[in-house]
């Protein structure tokens, strides 16, 4: 950021609407469009926020995503159509595609890779701002641990069903996600998109709401930044804010920076089976699992089975067998990736 | 926690084995090396007392020729690719750890040797005649595991030594799931190399282990560098356990091995066996339904036999279970830790016919008791009953 004032008529047409926009003006578009962003996730959150941030002419988008277009994904997933999913295109790839036909001024760039504590740092140096659009709480608490270390502005946002909340995270001024939710909330207990579905409009209104903070962050407002969580039920029809609270002193990541997620020390574990094509995830949160309450949640989406040790669901080729202290078995996989993202979509972290 | 994955790593170790290597750590930690100052001599000493010490566990009467590396890995890469050259064949079997599956497959795939891999028997065994039959006139080395660590079975390493011994060529055993466990004779059982990990059942610490090379044999250095002493020499020296040892060894580690040989040496190496295969029978015999398990033969043997020739590990399957999940409830609901898996050793699985999901191994040490595997018992068959 930081670029030089432009006058007027450096800032390309497309942009003339923007920059009639007094707080942007040509000054804010001008550093929009020296800005690096880089996205986590490009799901239903994702593709709204890179839609609105290409369009809107950031400088550098990188996309970061391990997963493939799948047709139940069409219903919110603005920048994928059928031809995606018969192609089995990566969404990182048939974004990257999509958005450079939208803006070809901006360098759109997407990585088909897991974010995990050991790529992390690789995949994020030199950005400006970073925004989340990940479907899981390790992820996040990666992300939270990786910011605030390097001072990297990020945007949590999550929605399931009809509800969603948002808020920014400048680090070492307000509130990091830590000091607002200490651990990861159990998994199997909170509901995921996979689990509990999610509706079009949620997913629209908390990205759209998160690309509005980035654009006050790379235009330079931070003045003008929320210090609020924003929280928004589109089907109940109520929108709240609520102050964020002030900076935990004691909290572990922001107050005493320790980073256990980015060290690897917590989150989940992953481990190929020998010789099985599986592969095992452990949790070191130490949480216990209703198992009845993840059968009766998995029970509509794939064939459950349970007896007093375990639970099985086969759910498309996959079988996840998941045990009461958290870990699973996903077989038909070997790849680590793809389990974590079918324990994150259908146990949750 | 129930520890029933000894064949993994011993544990808990005897308590000599910790003092041990704390005492030296604290005491002595030096480098080793001839004619330094006198802790110096004292690590030395302390190294060359252990090889004595295994010398006499393992029945070789040289204990310069016994040499340390990290472990059985360590020893079978140094034997199988110090010994073989272009043109050799080697014989081997479906029984063996990856371990020396993989060294031996590089080399053949490099167009390095030929190689012939042996069927075991119904009872798990490698049948001497077919090892008498596999020889061709370049057959260099016959390398076999001593002790399954699938099956357990223990194999016929004296006949078959004979029989490499009158055809010239070199016997290899892998010796990681016997030694400390089941007798082992060197020098009488014609054995030529024999690779040993110090972290089973010699009850040492992880980072121990090493090669019995015996004197017919002339092993290739594949690591070379300073030995403590005699540097003026361009290359690596000839004597053992120099030619072979180039870099600091392990002190602490071996410092913590020497305490385990001590144990066993006291204790008499042949009252293990014993004990192992006791825990099993309480195992086999406590479980209510046992017949709701796969045993791979090792039911009857147990039974029959009372586990003779066979060292304390038993593989099972419980139906409608993959192993993965048997040993991820044994984990969670009972604390009890056991292997499931292949165990490196695929071509051993598909012998049992249980590749490529494996089994579930469970497996005793010298500290396991009849109480544990009565708890074992009771866990297995209360998945057994659900």
């Amino acid at each position: 950021m930081g670029a030089n004032v432009k006058d007027k008529t450096d800032i390309p047409a497309r942009y003339s609407r923007q920059i009639l926009f007094e707080e942007i003006g040509p000054e804010g578009q001008a550093r929009l469009m020296d800005a690096r962003v880089a996205l986590v996730g490009c799901g239903a959150l994702g593709t709204v926020q890179a839609s609105l941030l290409v369009r809107a002419g950031v400088g550098h988008l990188r996309i970061i995503d391990r997963d493939f277009v799948e047709e139940s994904n069409l219903q919110r997933q603005i920048l994928f159509d059928e031809e995606d999913v018969r192609a089995i295109l990566p969404k990182a790839v048939a974004a990257e595609k999509k958005l450079r036909a939208t803006n070809s001024l901006v360098d759109v760039e997407g990585l088909v890779e897991d974010l995990n504590a050991s790529s992390i740092g690789r995949l994020l140096t030199g950005f400006d701002l970073v925004l989340d659009a990940t479907d899981n709480f390790d992820a996040r608490f990666l992300l939270n641990d990786y910011c605030v270390k390097t001072a990297t502005p990020w945007i949590y946002g999550a929605c399931v069903g009809s509800y969603g909340l948002t808020f920014p995270i400048l680090p070492g001024d307000t509130a990091c996600l830590r000091c607002v939710f200490e651990s990861a909330p159990p998994p199997g207990l909170s509901p995921t998109c996979d689990t509990a579905g999610v509706l079009g409009p949620i997913v629209g209104v908390v990205a759209s709401l998160q690309v509005a903070e980035a654009l006050k962050i790379l235009s330079g407002r931070l003045e003008r930044v929320s210090r609020r969580i924003s929280v928004v039920d589109v089907w109940e029809g109520r929108q709240s804010q609520i102050d964020l609270p002030a900076r935990e002193p004691a909290c572990p990541c922001c107050g005493k920076r320790e980073f256990p997620y980015l060290e690897g020390a917590l989150g989940s574990d992953t481990a190929t089976l020998c010789g099985r094509n599986a592969v095992q995830i452990r949790r070191r949160d130490g949480v216990r699992l209703d198992l009845d309450e993840v059968a009766r949640r998995l029970g509509p989406i794939g064939t459950v089975e349970k007896n007093r040790f375990l639970l099985r669901a086969d759910i498309d080729a996959y079988r996840l067998t998941v045990f009461a202290d958290g870990r699973a078995i996903v077989s038909g996989t070997t790849d680590a990736a793809v389990a974590k993202s079918l324990y994150s979509r259908y146990v949750g972290t | 926690m129930i520890y029933l994955d000894n064949a993994a790593t011993s544990f808990p170790k005897p308590e000599p084995v910790y003092r041990g290597m704390e005492d030296f750590v604290r005491a002595s930690g030096a480098n080793p090396g001839r004619g330094g100052h006198r802790r110096a001599v004292e690590a030395e000493a302390m190294i060359n007392d252990t090889r004595r010490l295994l010398a006499r566990l393992l029945g070789c009467a040289r204990p310069e020729r016994i040499v340390f590396g990290h472990n059985a890995t360590d020893g079978l890469n140094m034997a199988i690719k110090g010994v073989l050259r272009q043109g050799d064949h080697a014989i081997t079997s479906v029984l063996e750890h990856n371990s020396v599956s993989r060294p031996l497959n590089r080399i053949e795939k490099d167009g390095v040797i030929t190689l012939t891999r042996l069927p075991a028997t119904a009872d798990h065994l490698i049948d001497p005649d077919e090892v008498a039959r596999a020889f061709r006139n370049n057959t260099r080395l016959v390398a076999l595991t001593h002790a399954s660590n699938v099956t357990g079975t223990i194999q016929p390493i004296a006949a078959i030594g004979r029989i490499a011994r009158e055809r010239d060529a070199l016997l290899l055993v892998d010796a990681a799931q016997s030694a400390g466990v089941v007798p082992i004779d060197f020098d009488n059982d014609r054995v030529d190399l024999l690779a040993f990990t110090g972290h089973k059942g010699l009850l040492g610490p992880t980072g121990t282990g090493g090669l019995v090379v015996g004197e017919r044999v002339t092993v290739r250095p594949w690591r070379e560098g300073g030995t403590g002493g005699d540097s003026t020499r361009p290359v690596q020296p000839e004597e053992f356990p120099h030619r072979l040892e180039g870099g600091t060894p392990n002190v602490f580690g071996i410092a913590g091995l020497r305490e385990g040989a001590r144990v066993l040496l006291k204790r008499g190496v042949e009252t293990v066996l014993p004990h192992e295969r006791g825990l099993i029978r309480v195992f086999l015999t406590s479980l209510k339904r046992p017949e709701r398990l796969s045993w791979y033969g090792a039911d009857r043997v147990i039974a029959d036999r009372n586990g003779e020739g066979r060292v304390g590990l038993v593989s099972t399957n419980v139906a409608g279970f993959a192993p993965a999940e048997v040993g991820a409830i044994l984990d969670e609901q009972f604390d009890i830790a056991v292997r499931p898996g292949l165990h490196c050793a695929p071509y051993a699985h598909q012998h049992l016919g249980t590749f490529p999901q494996g089994t579930v191994r469970l497996s005793v040490g010298i500290l396991t008791t009849a109480d544990d595997m009565r708890q074992a018992a009771v866990a297995l068959d209360e998945i057994t009953a659900s």
